[in-house]
């Protein structure tokens, strides 16, 4: 049946495919590109959210068919999206804004302005797929291209939104996207990957960029090692991830990771034990479950503690203070505070959760 | 795919008559109006021929006439250039808060720069305070710029009176007449400016093309460098092609000037007796105040005019809102804001504009459209 569709377009190969493939099936579509940066900002930007990702957008709505519009979101990304990852950062924690994005801008913003037309669905390019539960709810799905899955990304919807969602492309593969572009004679056929460029080239940091944004001023401190030793200095904690192995002075004897990062002292502790920066246990808070409520813990399901992380089984149960304590099955690498914890029942997406501390 | 073009006052088509004097000067005439040779000779020729059908069409001579490459420059070559040349002691600006952002942006810009400018507001029907003007005026100010129709509302502005008040206190005066010229009879000399901007793509002519109209004597400087053409106000090659084609649609909107404007008038006035007479909720701006023939300025109570024009483009129908598509806070047309709206209101406003192509069906076919997608808006979730 013939739906009146909103088709996010980056610009980008998937998003282009997608809005071939509800084209082919005759709904009525708009093409809209959400424009992120002031054009000044841009500084010759390749990214999908630069101008020329709005030409190309157009340019590939024009071939298709169907009018294209360009939604102004940058205050509001700056607000919803861009400002409390800095002050992730800040905190010495690592921010998931491409979450905060889908939740409050894709799907929150976008989808209200389309409300607003009389359109009620809004089509983006990601890779997830949605399925019915036994009640006929909603349910989000990993899509099928298991090294594009983008469903970590888009695990803080709510059932209401998941509703009016559409993926046409999660049943593919990456491969077989770039065929259909190619076959629907689409610009963005040979168009490099956007993810994680949003805003920053590749090779610049994307911390560093919002902190400039803001004025903030940066944490300077010491690096040390597990004993306590000092064994560097550093800009800004705003630069160190957990896990993270670039930018640290070199060891001794061997490869140093970051296993702590402490807003309060400025202090970044390094080891240069892999094994320690491996955990099994955290806390999530500001849990959102598809279903609505929380299931019956404890829960046995699986984990997924950063996109494109594996999976792993765990066992969670509801705290005295509505926070989830986290047991993995196996021990999991570089759990980080601010990160998004995804929860699954295999392929569905249970909910998620921001990781707060590791216990 | 047949669109039902109701956005005349964004651009027009090529007149096919303007397509057809083109030809010849995309091709044998090649020519660079500088050159010394024959085949430049020609070139200049076919510019010079144009500049008089340009002027011809705004009571100006030829050799008042500055070609430039569209609206927008010649807004900022009047403005900029005409501030750039001023005496000493003379700095200030006085212009309206409804101008074309050409005019609002370089004033602001001016100001920016430390001297007075002053914008001075609308009546509720969206005409210039004349007394305000009066009172920003002084032996001070440089330049008073104020448009002769607006865009959005197609509200026509008292320029003769502005043309005196600049006068009696020895100040240039400048009118933006994009969107007026080829709509509306324009005199010059009558209007008593010593500048005046117009654009060919408005008036079924090419895109890349305008003229500033400087009254014999008055001295502005270019904001240019590095020719001799268009006595150095305007230095680079000329754009050929589209002056000639320019010329043409000025030659054909003064001979079609009072059968176009009639016609408009009777669509654009059936148009608005219909939409009154079958949308509920909706209200003409600027209705008290005289308009250029063709423009309709509609709000919707409470609709979102953006909302209305994408409707309507899905369904084939062009039409116009005074803004950018925002997301949440978006500022809606400064010209509804200037007459006193509230924003809700502002944004409620939707801009239909007819032209020499639309017929008497499209306008049927018009009213039906926008009466099938407000219908659908209202019965959509808010």
């Amino acid at each position: 049946m013939s739906e009146r569709i909103a088709v996010a377009m980056s610009g980008g190969v998937d998003s282009s495919v997608a809005a071939a493939l509800l084209k082919q099936e005759e709904h009525a579509l708009i093409g809209v590109t959400l424009k992120l940066q002031e054009c000044h900002d841009a500084h010759g930007s390749r990214s999908c959210c630069g101008v020329d990702g709005i030409t190309r957008a157009r340019e590939v709505a024009g071939n298709l068919g169907f009018p294209h519009y360009v939604l102004d979101c940058v205050k509001d990304f700056e607000t919803l999206v861009l400002l409390p990852a800095w002050q992730e950062y800040a905190a010495g924690r690592t921010p998931s804004p491409c979450l905060l994005c889908n939740e409050r801008v894709k799907f929150g913003l976008l989808l209200d302005w389309a409300g607003r037309l009389g359109i009620e669905r809004v089509a983006t390019g990601h890779y997830a797929r949605l399925g019915r539960d036994g009640s006929g709810r909603p349910a989000l799905l990993r899509g099928c291209d298991e090294g594009k899955d983008q469903s970590y990304f888009l695990a803080g919807l709510s059932l209401s939104q998941l509703e009016r969602a559409v993926f046409p492309v999660g049943h593919l593969r990456k491969p077989e996207v770039r065929e259909l572009a190619k076959r629907h004679g689409l610009p963005t056929a040979e168009t490099p990957e956007s993810q994680d460029a949003c805003l920053v080239e590749p090779g610049e940091s994307f911390a560093e960029m919002l902190r400039q944004r803001f004025a903030a001023p940066a944490r300077p401190g010491e690096i040390v090692d597990e004993a306590g030793h000092v064994v560097g200095e550093h800009a800004g904690i705003h630069a160190f991830t957990i896990g993270q192995r670039k930018g640290l002075p070199a060891g001794a004897t061997a490869r140093r990771w970051v296993k702590a990062i402490s807003p309060e002292s400025g202090q970044v502790t390094v080891t240069s034990d892999p094994r320690a920066i491996l955990g099994t246990e955290f806390v999530a808070k500001d849990v959102s479950w598809l279903a609505g409520e929380l299931p019956a813990t404890p829960l046995a399901c699986s984990v997924q503690v950063r996109y494109r992380h594996r999976s792993e089984p765990a066992t969670v149960r509801t705290q005295a203070d509505g926070s989830l304590a986290v047991v993995l099955g196996r021990p999991a690498k570089a759990i980080t505070p601010g990160q998004a914890a995804v929860f699954y029942d295999g392929e569905r997406v249970l909910g998620r959760g921001w990781i707060a501390a590791l216990a | 795919m047949s669109i039902l073009y109701a956005d005349y006052n964004a651009t027009t088509p090529l007149d096919l008559e303007v397509r057809a004097a083109m030809a010849d000067a995309l091709g044998a005439c090649f020519g660079n109006p500088s050159s010394i040779h024959r085949a430049g000779q020609e070139a200049r020729r076919l510019v010079e021929r144009a500049r008089a059908q340009v002027a011809g069409l705004v009571g100006a001579e030829p050799d008042e006439m500055v070609f430039t490459s569209g609206g927008t420059e010649s807004d900022n070559l009047a403005v900029l250039g005409a501030l750039a040349a001023a005496p000493a002691g003379r700095s200030g600006v006085v212009t309206s808060a409804i101008e074309h952002h050409a005019v609002l942006e370089p004033c602001a810009h001016w100001r920016g720069q430390g001297h007075a400018v002053t914008f001075v507001g609308v009546d509720g029907e969206g005409r210039l305070d004349l007394c305000a003007l009066e009172a920003a005026a002084g032996s001070h100010i440089a330049l008073i710029s104020v448009m002769l129709a607006n865009n959005d509302t197609g509200v026509i502005q008292p320029v003769v009176e502005v043309a005196r008040t600049a006068a009696a206190c020895g100040s240039l005066v400048h009118s933006d007449a994009v969107q007026a010229a080829g709509k509306l009879p324009i005199d010059v000399k009558k209007l008593g400016v010593s500048l005046l901007s117009f654009s060919s793509h408005k008036l079924h002519g090419p895109k890349g093309a305008g003229a500033l109209y400087l009254r014999r004597g008055v001295a502005i400087a270019p904001r240019m460098h590095g020719g001799r053409q268009e006595r150095t106000l305007r230095p680079g090659t000329e754009n050929v092609p589209a002056i000639v084609g320019f010329g043409k649609a000025c030659e054909m909107a003064h001979l079609h000037l009072a059968a176009d404007g009639r016609r408009a008038a009777e669509l654009r006035d059936l148009f608005e007796t219909e939409i009154l007479a079958r949308v509920p909720g909706t209200r003409i701006n600027g209705v008290g105040a005289g308009r250029l023939a063709n423009t309709s300025n509609v709000a919707f109570a409470g609709l979102d005019g953006e909302a209305l024009a994408i409707n309507l483009d899905m369904l084939g129908m062009a039409v116009s809102t005074g803004a950018a598509c925002s997301a949440a806070d978006k500022t809606p047309s400064h010209v509804l804001l200037a007459m006193g709206q509230s924003e809700a209101e502002a944004r409620s406003s939707v801009r239909f504009s007819f032209g020499r192509e639309t017929t008497l069906e499209e306008i049927d076919r018009a009213v039906a459209l926008v009466l099938q997608a407000v219908t659908f808006l209202r019965g959509a979730r808010p």
